[in-house]
């Protein structure tokens, strides 16, 4: 809202000296005095006079006066009536919206200018018939905005709701419809206004606006453009006046489209603090491809730090599955994506380590990240649609991962491609190569972004709920390209989901996630048998069985800003004590980990 | 291919509609062009002339005749003569088109080169002091218009630091050196709106795109950010840029009025200002119909080119 008041006072400013022009007490603008051409500075005349001996400041006030007058006028029935236009066309459809919506198409056939001049060669110059070319020249912009918000708003539930009462359509118009389209239609007005001021003023500056010796801003630049060797000056002055207003006009329109419109909210910059020294924590599990401990990871909002990722730790090995589990909001994608080092601007890892082939990918360079990337870890996404680049052939997009680390050849990076997209059961892959993304079906997406991952052999696959947009039947068929991949290479898999059928199918061990903790860890036969943590519990009697409906959690995951002192499941738990105030730690137990003090005393069944 | 031919069926309806659109509002409107051509300070032409002049424009015939001579003489490429000196209208048109268009793209030519470049380094380093500076530049040179920024470069570059002459045209084939002299000011008044325009959009585009899912996939290949930037960032926004930089050309068409008079570059728009003051009906309507046709015609090229370089509306 601050961006508003500069120009926005200029814009007043401006409108208030030439509506008060009459009471300034200025010298007639029009009357000659060639005894004083291009006089300079004198009493009476702060800028002097210009070819005729006519007062330059005066001039200017006036001026002001009549590009506004024209602006405005224009404008507003630019406005009143191209409103009227969209709200017929878009309400009643049909005929109605062919004559009010298409005739625009035709008028939007003309260059702005060329249709001025055309006009005014029919009408001959003058304010009038500038008001009128201008107003011709901003109907389409009204047409189309009311027509593009009726048609929005005519599907809302409460304009319906309203149709449905058996309200009388004008009413519907007046009372629903026009309160809602009032942003978008100033925003188009102020645009109108400011585009006005700039086509006036170069249609009087070739003199076919504004008739002398009336007084307008584009008239005085074409006079001191014949005098500009004697008095620059004064070429100066008008410029600088309509350059201003046009220029707060901007902005005051760039603030009102910004203020319409919410989605544009400046990011915090990134703050870059030291992180904790490694070496602090335990050493890595000497068999594990991918050792995490103790990662945290810290967003700085504008309401404060947050630590969505809070002491995770998880590891590994090669040929070995681990799910990682838990609701939308457990912080599960936020650690994959540390592992990978694609966390966005405003995270950044503050404490922990994540250790791979003997480096910790959390202190890694990026230079350095950027060769593992791709090659020794690879990832897959959720959603396979956007996650392709919609302008390149899939071929290409998997020879590129290829040759980001393989010094092949163009051809031998093909003919590779082509190989790994058969590897992903893609039938016809020579000719699937040539397709884009968009022609392909979802689960045929997912295979190539697959065949993308597993291009340079990688030692850890992370894969973000691969399956989660993909049909029932597909989602099988991509668990068992994933399982069978991992037998064949023995790469590593960790699986995010939170899908609990999906773990039991394809996991060797599981960590659940809640609210940016590790809960329970351990294999899935322990874990699924006998769960420790009474959310691993209420997980898998939410699983539905046969055909019993889902049993469902009830509440939900604590937002990071607002997390419970002790146990973090504890407002949910149907075993809360008063003992789960206390923060809870998480203990090893029998090869297991769980973190919850009342494990040992409660009889959790699966 | 359908699609493409029903774009092409569309565009002449619009050409036909303007052409209908143009003629009759030269011949609805009150005033009778024989007279007016004839009259001059005040004074009643004689009405044995103005019969003349009507039988020989054709005036005197009903208006659907009228119009249907018009209609098919378009096909022929027959706009008809001047008023003012039977000059063939087409000729005049094809003389000086290609000064107009030649303005236009050198504009262009500066949009692409200083705006792509500068919005894409804008967007990486967004709130960074180049962003800052390069936005508000853009912000003051779209303020600006378009025969203020003419007329200061005239007064600076011409009159004070006399470098070059203040207008006027040579044929590149008579002296290449001089012709690209004389070009150089009208195409930067002409380029400087073009590069903000295009400044801001790419500028957004790739803001856009660097927060796209297929972006985080390049990453994730490990490709160098070169490459990143290049294939999938800068290559996915350049389709809303050109399509803005396409709508702005073709405002342009017409906006070169505006240059062309204060560098009097002898484009198209000399013979159309000069029809306008002397009423030269059949000129204006020509002008005014080739350009409005080329608009049409770089809109539907336009269209053409964004299914090249957006695979997805191909199959729409």
């Amino acid at each position: 809202m601050r961006r508003l008041w500069l120009p926005g006072g200029l814009v007043l400013l401006v409108v208030l000296v030439a509506l008060a022009a009459p009471l300034l007490g200025l010298p007639d603008p029009i009357r000659q005095d060639v005894a004083r051409r291009l006089a300079g500075p004198m009493p009476g005349s702060p800028l002097g006079r210009d070819e005729f001996g006519r007062d330059v400041l005066s001039r200017l006030v006036w001026g002001a006066r009549a590009s506004l007058t024209v602006a405005f006028a224009s404008a507003a029935i630019a406005c009143v009536v191209g409103t009227l236009l969209g709200l017929l066309g878009g309400w009643f459809r049909g005929l109605g919206e062919f004559f009010a919506v298409r005739s625009m198409d035709v008028l939007l056939c003309f260059p702005p200018v060329l249709l001025a001049l055309l006009v005014v060669t029919l009408l001959g110059p003058g304010s009038g018939t500038l008001i009128l070319v201008l107003a011709a020249l901003y109907l389409p912009g009204f047409v189309r905005v009311t027509w593009a918000e009726v048609l929005s708003a005519r599907s809302h539930d409460y304009v319906e709701a309203v149709r449905a009462l058996g309200a009388p359509t004008h009413r519907i118009l007046l009372r629903t419809v026009l309160p809602n389209i009032a942003g978008p239609v100033l925003v188009q007005l102020s645009l109108a206004v400011a585009s006005a001021v700039v086509l006036e003023s170069g249609l009087s500056f070739l003199g076919l606006g504004v008739v002398p010796p009336e007084p307008s801003w584009g008239l005085m630049i074409r006079g001191a453009r014949g005098t500009m060797a004697q008095a620059p000056l004064l070429l100066l002055w008008p410029c600088l006046a309509l350059s201003l207003t046009i220029l707060a006009m901007n902005l005051l329109c760039d603030a009102l489209r910004d203020a319409a419109d919410p989605r544009t909210a400046p990011a915090a910059p990134p703050r870059w603090v030291d992180r904790l020294l490694p070496g602090l924590l335990p050493p890595p599990r000497a068999d594990a491809v991918l050792s995490m401990q103790g990662l945290t990871i810290e967003i700085v909002t504008p309401r404060g730090t947050i630590r969505p990722v809070e002491d995770v730790s998880l590891s590994v090995r090669a040929g070995e599955t681990l799910a990682v589990v838990g609701e939308s909001g457990s912080g599960k994608s936020l650690t994959a994506l540390a592992a990978m080092g694609l966390l966005p601007p405003a995270a950044r890892p503050v404490a922990g380590a994540a250790w791979f082939q003997g480096r910790d990918l959390l202190r890694l360079e990026e230079a350095e990240h950027r060769r593992l990337r791709g090659s020794a870890i690879a990832m897959v996404f959720q959603d396979p649609m956007s996650s392709l680049n919609p302008v390149h052939r899939i071929g290409d997009q998997v020879a590129e991962a290829i040759r980001a680390h393989q010094p092949l050849s163009a051809r031998a990076a093909r003919a590779r491609a082509v190989d790994l997209l058969r590897r992903t059961g893609i039938a016809d892959p020579d000719r699937r190569a040539r397709a884009f993304p968009h022609e392909l079906s979802g689960g045929m997406r997912q295979r190539v972004m697959i065949a993308m991952a597993i291009a340079n052999r990688p030692a850890l696959l992370i894969a973000d709920e691969p399956t989660t947009a993909l049909d029932v039947t597909v989602q099988a068929q991509i668990l068992d390209l994933l399982a069978g991949l991992q037998r064949e290479t023995g790469m590593a898999l960790v699986f995010i989901t939170h899908n609990l059928g999906v773990v039991a199918e394809i996991a060797d061990r599981v960590t659940v996630l809640y609210a940016g903790q590790v809960v329970e860890e351990g294999t899935v036969a322990e874990v699924f048998g006998a769960p420790l943590h009474p959310y691993t519990a209420a997980l898998l009697a939410a699983v539905p069985e046969g055909d019993g409906m889902a049993a469902g959690i009830p509440g939900t995951v604590p937002p990071p800003q607002d997390l419970p002192p002790g146990c973090r499941f504890a407002p949910r738990c149907p075993h809360a004590a008063p003992a789960c105030d206390a923060p809870q730690l998480l203990a090893e137990r029998a090869g297991r980990a769980v973190r919850c003090t009342r494990a040992d005393e409660l009889a959790l069944a699966a | 291919m359908i699609w493409a031919a029903q774009r092409l069926a569309v565009s002449l309806l619009l050409v036909w509609c303007v052409a209908s659109i143009v003629f009759l509002a030269i011949h609805l409107v009150p005033g009778d062009p024989a007279e007016l051509l004839l009259s001059s300070g005040g004074v009643a032409p004689d009405p044995a002339a103005v019969a003349e002049l009507r039988e020989r424009l054709g005036l005197d015939r009903p208006l659907l005749d009228q119009y249907v001579a018009f209609l098919a003489g378009l096909p022929r490429g027959d706009l008809g003569a001047s008023l003012v000196d039977d000059y063939p209208v087409l000729d005049e048109i094809l003389l000086r088109l290609p000064r107009t268009l030649e303005l236009i793209g050198a504009g262009a030519l500066l949009a692409v080169l200083i705006g792509i470049p500068a919005g894409t380094r804008a967007a990486l380093h967004r709130g960074g002091a180049f962003d800052r500076f390069a936005s508000a530049l853009a912000a003051l040179l779209l303020a600006v218009p378009v025969f203020v920024v003419g007329t200061l470069l005239v007064l600076v570059f011409a009159q004070m630091l006399r470098w070059m002459p203040a207008g006027g045209y040579v044929p590149l084939a008579q002296d290449p050196g001089r012709h690209l002299l004389l070009l150089s000011l009208p195409a930067l008044a002409i380029g400087k709106g073009l590069v903000a325009v295009v400044f801001r959009m790419t500028r957004t585009a790739v803001l856009d795109m660097l927060a796209r899912d297929h972006v985080r996939t390049a990453r994730a290949k490990g490709l160098p950010p070169g490459r990143i930037l290049r294939r999938h960032v800068v290559r996915n926004a350049l389709t809303p840029v050109l399509t803005v930089l396409a709508l702005q050309m073709g405002s342009l068409l017409g906006g070169t009025v505006l240059v062309e008079y204060v560098f009097n570059w002898p484009g198209l728009s000399t013979p159309l200002l000069r029809a306008v003051e002397a009423r030269d009906y059949p000129m204006v309507v020509g002008i005014v119909l080739v350009i409005s046709a080329l608009f049409v015609l770089l809109n539907l090229v336009m269209d053409l080119i964004y299914a090249l370089l957006d695979p997805r509306v191909r199959r729409a």
